[in-house]
């Protein structure tokens, strides 16, 4: 494979390194935001946006970010993108703000965001760092809507809104709530193992990989997750 | 005791209602991950609800007399986050200085908790649900301490899938997530509780 | 120290943009999300007028407009959207009417309407279209008498509020409020505080009598007319009606008590009696009404209505006044109501039970019309007939 390829770092945020199924980033969002298609698609373009911005620009910037600082920066730059993408949609997809309500502001405390500056962004030049931040967020975007699929198609008996005939009449109410949007996600990551039986990445704990404070827990559970 | 009655029903809402980790999957990153020991989720959930308590204190009037005054409230998330971070880095640095056995208690969770969408997510919440001051005091601290609870709760469940025998694919957080399923389905059986509780 | 300021130069810097480009989004934003809000409101505003273009809201405080008005929104064609706040029987509640510029209604509507009015959307629906003149043909709910009433006045208010903020002007003085105008303009030096009369004396054509409560003199209200009377008896207005037989009996008026424990067949429910010089009678009655024969479901106060009546030695009621009651809030209770008391005035034996029921107010009705044969029975005993 090549390692250092363009096209691989665009494509291992989809599949091999997919932030929802295999690096366990950004559990909040998954489970808030998948009880319907549209919610969880909005929800994924949104952070794709702030992802892809923010990489770009922590990665130009990493030469003038003080290590010292960095956390702050890369707070202050991911909470200044959430922003003006909340504004962007609050403006322009008004129904989209509202499903969404308090989880867009908290893309800025999604892992996956500050996860990838902190691994990926402030170590890679530019481009690289864009078609990360694309890549992953493609993969957040197909993943959610991929359980989103599943819980509205089960839960409300509609895809994207749109009643299906049949599924109406036999809704299970459990899956668009809370309860089941944990038990669907619990059942894809066990799926997704047995797809790619184990060639994931081998620690399947949840991941403090992507959490940048993970090295602050020196005595934490963490540190020991890390090593 | 209008006032005490609301703020009861705020309490118990925030607590089992509409307790953030399990019906709200605010917080849900600690909770999945430092719930393994019961001192660990005692920590934490302590640690949560102080900063939250704290978070709120600073941010409520933040809103109310600053941003709102000034027409910034679009600089809300960027301003709260900022706070939170600010603050949890000076409580850290105090308890260190003070009170070093709470410091090895709770310090280690601390720098945790600034990215604890729980934290930020209560402190925006309390301005939409546009309560006064005291309303959102009470309001953060039945959400820390459904924390706290759910935290208490999971570990035990934790320690019990430990012992079990998993199928390999479940093993770790599938399994985990299945789990605190069941914990969340159990919660959902206090809905109505609380709005009958002084019918 | 070097390096600590170099990372506070660039948390700084990164402040310092990061604001600068949320501020140029917030300016190109800011527009727009106002304009969905307001977007928003109007949907609400549109229900009442489905043909309405904009709406812009109307500043009420520089107008007199009627009390219920809480907001007022112009609609770009000369149409009127109002928001009103009334007072029902259990709840305050909120009533949109459209207006259009033809001053007839185009829509209401009841926003928060937890009383009795189960087909709401077809009753405000049977508004559409009606003018001021018109409204009041509106059918009543019946059971909810006073919750349609406030709706249907509601919706008066809106029209009238209509033709005012166009420069109209129109009076929108509630009953109370013109009857006590009246008054103070017949006889100014009362200072606008009066009280009714409770008459014993048969006055004739007279229709209510009001004591000046600083006992500067009474006004006589005959049909339309007010009129002055000073504390002596002399006639203060110019009118062509003579009442100076009903001022001289009213002046001249004097009332005993009576022992009735002296009468054995007394009804228990009569509470006290006296005889006026002229020879009518006065009773204090009670009235076993809801609060006492209530369903113990609905918790009944436990108290009895109290009713004061005059007759005339011949039987002819004079008049009549509920002096407390405590029957279920809202329903029962409008047995204290003037409209509903004053039926009896100028009744006799043989026809008072013709008057007209309180709505869902059975037993109450029953209960006052029982009371009121009583003072009949009293009557008869008091002149030693049979």
């Amino acid at each position: 494979m090549n390692k250092n390829g363009n096209l691989s770092v665009l494509t291992k945020g989809i599949l091999k390194e997919n932030p929802v199924f295999i690096l366990i980033l950004g559990t909040c969002p998954t489970l808030a935001t998948t009880n319907n298609v549209i919610g969880a698609f909005g929800m994924g373009i949104a952070a794709l946006a702030v992802l892809v911005c923010s990489n770009i620009l922590i990665s130009l910037l990493r030469k003038i970010i003080p290590d010292n600082v960095r956390i702050p920066c890369y707070i202050v730059i991911i909470a200044g993108f959430v922003t003006i993408v909340e504004m962007v949609v609050k403006a322009f997809f008004p129904a989209l703000y509202e499903m969404l309500g308090v989880y867009l502001a908290l893309i800025t405390v999604n892992c996956i965001i500050l996860g990838r500056a902190e691994m990926f962004a402030s170590k890679n030049n530019v481009v690289r760092s864009a078609l990360d931040g694309l890549g992953m967020g493609i993969g957040f975007t197909l993943a959610l809507c991929a359980m989103a699929t599943i819980r509205e198609v089960l839960g409300a008996g509609s895809f994207a809104g749109i009643a299906i005939p049949f599924m109406t009449d036999y809704k299970i109410e459990f899956f668009i709530k809370a309860p089941g949007g944990m038990l669907v996600y619990g059942l894809l990551i066990a799926l997704v193992y047995k797809i790619t039986s184990g060639k994931g990445p081998k620690k399947r704990e949840f991941s403090c990989n992507g959490c940048p404070s993970a090295q602050y827990c020196s005595n934490g559970s963490c540190a020991k997750e890390v090593e | 005791m209008e006032l005490f009655k609301s703020l009861i029903v705020i309490l118990l809402s925030s607590v089992l209602l509409n307790n953030y980790v399990l019906s709200r999957f605010l917080g849900i990153c600690p909770f999945l991950g430092v719930s393994k020991k019961l001192d660990q989720a005692v920590g934490m959930g302590v640690s949560v609800t102080a900063v939250m308590l704290l978070a709120t204190a600073v941010t409520w009037p933040i809103q109310y007399f600053v941003l709102e005054r000034f027409g910034l409230g679009y600089t809300q998330t960027i301003v709260f986050i900022l706070v939170i971070a600010a603050l949890v880095q000076m409580l850290e640095n105090l308890l260190k200085k003070f009170s070093p056995s709470l410091h090895k208690g709770l310090g280690v969770y601390l720098p945790l908790i600034t990215t604890n969408c729980a934290v930020l997510g209560v402190a925006i919440n309390n301005i939409t649900d546009g309560y006064n001051f005291l309303e959102s005091m009470v309001s953060s601290l039945g959400v820390g301490l459904g924390f706290l609870l759910a935290m208490v709760l999971f570990s035990g469940v934790r320690s019990r899938i430990d012992e079990s025998e998993v199928p390999e694919s479940f093993k770790g957080l599938a399994v985990t997530l299945i789990a605190a399923s069941f914990i969340s389905l159990a919660f959902m059986g206090f809905a109505g509780i609380v709005d009958n509780l002084f019918a | 120290m070097n390096r600590s300021i170099k990372s506070i130069l660039v948390l700084v810097c990164i402040c310092a943009v990061t604001s600068l480009l949320m501020a140029l989004t917030n300016e190109l934003t800011a527009p727009i999300i106002e304009k969905n809000e307001s977007a928003a409101a109007n949907a609400a505003l549109l229900q009442v007028m489905p043909e309405g273009k904009g709406f812009e809201a109307v500043d009420i405080s520089t107008y007199t407009l009627p009390s219920t008005i809480s907001e007022a929104y112009k609609e770009a064609n000369g149409g009127y959207v109002f928001k009103m706040v009334t007072s029902g029987y259990s709840t305050n509640f909120v009533i949109m009417c459209g207006v259009s510029p033809d001053k007839s209604v185009s829509g209401a509507l009841c926003l928060s309407s937890g009383e009795t009015l189960g087909y709401e959307k077809t009753f405000g629906e049977n508004m559409t279209g009606k003018n001021i003149q018109t409204v009041e043909e509106i059918d009543t709910v019946s059971g909810a008498t006073k919750t349609t009433g406030a709706y249907i006045s509601a919706v008066k208010d809106a029209l009238n509020a209509a033709i005012i903020l166009d420069g109209g002007s129109v009076d929108i003085r509630t009953e109370e409020e013109i009857l006590a105008d009246n008054l103070s303009a017949a006889l100014p030096q009362a200072d606008g505080a009066f009280t009714k009369l409770f008459i014993v004396e048969d006055i004739g054509f007279v229709d209510a009598v009001y004591s000046a409560d600083n006992n500067t003199g009474y006004v006589y209200v005959v049909g339309e007319e007010f009129i002055a009377v000073d504390a002596t008896g002399n006639i203060l207005s110019e009118t062509e009606t003579d009442i100076s037989e009903a001022v001289s009996k009213m002046l001249a008026s004097s009332v005993s008590d009576i022992d009735i424990t002296a009468y054995a067949d007394m009804p228990t429910a009569i509470v006290s009696a006296s005889v006026s010089a002229t020879g009518n009678y006065i009773f204090d009655i009670k009235a076993a009404g809801f609060g006492i024969s209530g369903d113990a479901w609905y918790n009944p106060s436990g108290e009895y209505i109290y009713i004061k009546i005059s007759v005339t030695s011949e039987g002819k009621i004079i008049d009549c006044f509920t002096v407390s009651q405590k029957e279920t809030d809202g329903i029962g209770s409008a047995c204290a109501d003037e409209e509903f008391y004053t039926q009896f005035n100028g009744k006799d034996e043989s026809n008072f039970r013709e008057i007209d029921a309180i709505s869902g107010a059975t037993i109450t009705t029953n209960a006052y019309k029982t009371a009121v044969s009583r003072a009949f029975e009293a009557l008869k005993i008091l002149k030693g007939v049979e």
